[in-house]
């Protein structure tokens, strides 16, 4: 559809980080929605200013002096609607990401079941599971209302019981849930979030409604083993708003200027990547990598089917410190092709921590701040994949197929070279079979998710405008053999008809030249019952892909990739793995 | 762009909220002068609760147990007193565990506080209560040197503070520590090794201000009884010369090291204030200033972090960097009369005058 025949508006996304302040501007150009350009401003929601409109006011100043377009006004802030001289904007949407995790108790009857349901929806959002509680924990109800008045939560997410289950311990439960509350100041009661068994919804309400601030939703386990999360994620994102507007300052002035188009950066995210996912192949699915300063977020969604992660304290910024206390340093130095002391990286991460904004200046400390978004990446994906719509194997290790996979998060776009960008994923990630790693250059996902729902039309006219970087097709064969194994052939048929046949040991990372934008056709055939996505162990099949940045990736190191004991191995190879890649930047 | 300027200041007016999360009584008044031990609030910081199931002791149904009740929701009890009952042939009675309140009953139960000890607040600074905060506790102000760090174990002291030499460029060893800095609270440029703490621990030493700390000494130092604030970070950088000349000058003077850890968001600092009777008016510091020629500024990281320099120009165009990352950078002439360029983002302002 061409966009004279709609109302056209122009858009401003904003996007709050817990480093940077971005505002987006998208307008009709040529009949169709662009992205015309971004102004960058530090993140004003912490000290000193605690106002989160100063860095959104300096962000959109960089965009006024960008574009030449006056977008504010002294008297009026931002000029919404849009004059007829140009002037100010339609629409303004805004997302957020920045503040501090929101503390959160997950209660379900069960470890393995409802609690781990409530601590899935309690991960779709910006949260610190500071305890939970099951009947697996034994604990007593003095020792649950001892322990809920001394965390103080601003969220209780309460799942258990399938409808029609059991009623007796969840209702012990809420009993202690209510009379802790009640213990606590009425401005620090905390929010609840009920999600569990229909049938004590009533007794949920007249016990807890008239201590705090009670919303129910569906069961998200309605019955054993179903996990129907998506009524109470949107309830969670509603909940996740009404505290960040009690928490952070400026941000009731801001939503004003949004008309209430206010979401969180992971929701957003969450949705654009849905949205995607029902216009892309419709038998793989789509990934979305946000590697931000604190957190680290995923979102995937097959036929529309959305899994939603957020990670905070796992990122590259002030989550710096986080990766390195949920793993160990030896993990991070897995990833490294430089010789770096143990104490030059760990101060290194610990600074980043404290001053995230800065940027690495020595090589080394760039190669530690992409080892440590590989190890942050790789610790997301982990636990995300058990959850993932589509399962590759029951081991729940492997990536499924997904095309495409769009990476942001400055980190990514900052990286000097491509292959920079590229290995993060690559390695973070391990993709298998065929999948295209593209990048996601002015952290548009978040804006466009926000808009989507409002103005899809301008979500996918961007989306087409090549807005995203192709950073390269992979083709990353499943299966074990020996190192040095023949596993696949390829055959490269090119637009003018050259042809060109490559083997593929196993163990090995190899790049094929093709130029970007360039359309080949690959036809694989795979040895030893490896698998690269054509249907089964041993399958071949064609496939058409695009040369991206550096073309074509043939990573045949294995799923999920092998490190050695000896660090130093590790290191040297590596350091091939990067020759590799400069050989073709 | 607004650029954050650090927290060195010679002589500034400081005005601090000290509340607690929870309600208290507070113990102040508006004008009152108070110094850094004073108690400003007291409450029962984490009362311990224990639900009494009173229709299950007595072996009686909820409504009847409600019937057997003696006490309400309020009452003081010393322990022993009867709750409910006496019921049967036995004439059982439910006796308050220990010495508290009952907060809830009804239904059959009883949800019973304990009276616990009270947590006092302490001023933690000198200076004068400025407005109470009802129930929560007060905001004092002062006027003095202020030093804000990085990096703190969260613990909080008052007293003298003792450089352990007359710079704050070098590595604290544990030879350099002995019973002259019993009870003081020292500084010194950085330190590496773990005897080093755990000798300052054995004199024991009153607090710990360092210019930067090896990140393998986390552990240790959240451990160690003492406050510890860093003030530039984490390696082997020395103290920046700002915050080295503001506690070089206060040399045996008393000072409030407030070790809480560094929270952005909450607006939280380890910090040093160091209250100085002056008549002289002034403003709070100045906490955001466009970075532009002739500003000071420090270096916040790589191998050069902590050293300070003056901005000779900006560039208008980005720079590639040595290991390819382009950025807009400064140039910075430091004291050796060296120009190097720095990116912006790492830079923040330092305030060398009286604010």
């Amino acid at each position: 559809m061409d966009t004279t025949t709609v109302a056209a508006k122009s858009v401003i996304a904003v996007d709050i980080g817990n480093t940077l302040t971005r505002s987006l501007l998208f307008d009709v150009v040529s009949g169709r929605y662009r992205f015309i350009a971004v102004g960058t401003a530090a993140t004003t929601a912490g000290s000193p200013q605690f106002d989160v409109s100063a860095g959104i006011w300096q962000s959109l100043e960089e965009l006024q002096y960008i574009t030449g377009r006056t977008l504010l006004s002294e008297k009026d802030g931002v000029i919404i609607p849009s004059t007829q001289d140009n002037q100010g904007v339609d629409i303004m949407v805004a997302t957020m990401s920045a503040g501090n995790p929101i503390s959160v108790v997950t209660v379900g009857l069960l470890k393995n079941a409802s609690l781990k349901h409530a601590r899935h929806l309690a991960q779709t959002s910006y949260t610190k599971i500071s305890a939970e509680i099951s009947l697996n924990d034994n604990r007593t109800a003095t020792e649950r209302i001892n322990m809920l008045t001394k965390i103080r939560p601003d969220l209780i997410i309460i799942a258990g019981g399938t409808n029609n289950g059991a009623t007796q311990s969840l209702l012990s439960i809420l009993e202690s849930i209510g009379l802790s509350s009640f213990m606590m100041d009425e401005s620090q009661r905390p929010s609840i979030l009920f999600t569990g068994n229909e049938e004590l919804q009533e007794e949920a309400k007249e016990g807890l409604e008239k201590i705090t601030k009670l919303r129910i939703v569906p069961n998200l386990q309605p019955v054993l083993g179903q996990e129907s999360i998506f009524p109470a994620q949107k309830e969670m994102n509603e909940i996740y708003q009404d505290i960040r507007k009690k928490q952070t300052g400026g941000l009731r002035e801001v939503i004003s200027w949004t008309d209430g188009n206010f979401t969180s950066t992971a929701s957003a995210l969450g949705r654009v990547i849905r949205f995607l996912s029902q216009k892309y192949e419709p038998e793989k699915g789509v990934m979305g990598v946000d590697i931000g300063s604190d957190a680290t977020i995923l979102a995937a969604a097959f036929h529309g089917k959305e899994t939603l992660r957020v990670y905070p304290n796992l990122g590259v910024g002030s989550g710096a410190a986080g990766v390195l206390e949920r793993t160990s340093l030896e993990d991070i130095k897995r990833w490294l092709p430089v010789k770096i002391t143990d104490n030059v990286i760990r101060n290194y991460i610990y600074n980043k921590s404290i001053y995230p904004s800065s940027l690495p200046t020595e090589e080394d400390h760039l190669e530690i701040e992409l080892a440590l978004a590989k190890q942050a990446l790789r610790l997301a994906v982990k636990d995300i994949i058990p959850s993932l719509e589509k399962q590759l194997d029951s081991s729940g290790t492997l990536l499924p197929p997904l095309e495409p996979i769009i990476g942001s998060g400055r980190v990514l776009t900052n990286a000097p070279k491509r292959y920079q960008s590229l290995s993060v994923l690559l390695d973070g990630l391990q993709p298998t079979g065929v999948t295209t790693l593209a990048l996601d250059q002015n952290g548009l996902l978040p804006g466009l998710g926000a808009v989507a729902e409002d103005n899809p039309l301008l979500t996918v006219q961007v989306i087409e405008s090549s807005t995203f970087l192709n950073l390269g097709t992979v083709i990353a064969p499943i299966g074990i053999t020996r190192p040095g194994t023949t596993i696949l052939r390829i055959r490269i048929l090119r637009e003018d008809g050259r042809t060109v046949t490559r083997e593929v040991k196993y163990g090995s990372l190899s790049i094929l030249p093709v130029e970007m934008g360039e359309k080949v056709s690959l036809h694989l055939r795979p040895l030893h019952r490896f698998d690269v996505g054509m249907g089964g162990p041993g399958k071949a099949g064609k496939v058409n892909a695009v040369g991206g940045a550096l073309g074509i990736i043939i990573d045949a190191r294995g799923r999920p990739l092998q490190f050695y004991q000896d660090e130093e191995k590790n290191r040297k190879r590596n350091e091939i793995w990067k020759k590799t890649y400069l050989k073709y930047s | 762009m607004a650029h954050k300027v650090k927290g060195y200041h010679a002589l500034t007016s400081i005005k601090r909220e000290r509340v607690l999360p929870v309600t208290g009584n507070v113990l102040v008044r508006r004008m009152q002068k108070v110094s850094p031990t004073d108690v400003i609030v007291v409450a029962p910081m984490a009362p311990e609760y224990l639900l009494l199931d009173i229709a299950q002791g007595l072996n009686v149904t909820p409504t009847r147990a409600d019937e057997l009740l003696q006490r309400a929701a309020g009452d003081s009890l010393v322990k022993g007193d009867i709750i409910a009952g006496p019921v049967g042939l036995f004439q059982r009675v439910i006796r308050a565990p220990e010495n508290g309140s009952i907060k809830i009953a009804g239904e059959g139960k009883v949800l019973f506080e304990i009276t616990s000890a009270a947590y006092e607040l302490q001023a933690g600074m000198e200076g004068t209560v400025t407005n109470v905060i009802p129930e929560r506790g007060a905001i004092i102000e002062t006027r003095g040197a202020l030093v804000q760090g990085v990096w703190g174990n969260g613990k909080i002291t008052y007293g003298v503070i003792q450089p352990v030499s007359n710079d704050l460029l070098q590595e604290l060893v544990p030879e350099q520590l002995n019973i002259s800095f019993r009870g003081t609270i020292i500084t010194a440029g950085f330190i590496r090794n773990p005897e080093t703490l755990e000798v300052a621990g054995n004199i024991p030493v009153k607090g710990m201000i360092l210019g930067s700390i090896s990140s393998a000494l986390i552990p240790a130092a959240k451990k160690a009884d003492f406050p510890i604030m860093i003030v530039d970070g984490f390696g082997t950088a020395p103290m920046n010369r700002a915050a080295e000349r503001i506690l070089i000058a206060n040399k045996d003077k008393n000072v409030a090291l407030n070790a809480q850890p560094y929270d952005p968001f909450q607006g939280k600092f380890p910090e040093v204030i160091i209250t100085q009777s002056t008549t002289k008016e002034l403003q709070g510091p100045p906490e955001t200033e466009a970075l532009k020629t002739g500003k000071q500024v420090i270096i916040l990281n790589g191998p050069l972090a902590s050293r300070i320099g003056k901005i000779e120009s900006i560039l208008s165009q980005k720079k590639i960097l040595p290991n390819g990352i382009s950025a807009l950078v400064a140039e910075l002439s430091l004291s050796s009369e060296e120009i190097i360029e720095v990116p912006l983002t790492n830079l923040e302002i330092i305030k060398t005058t009286d604010s």
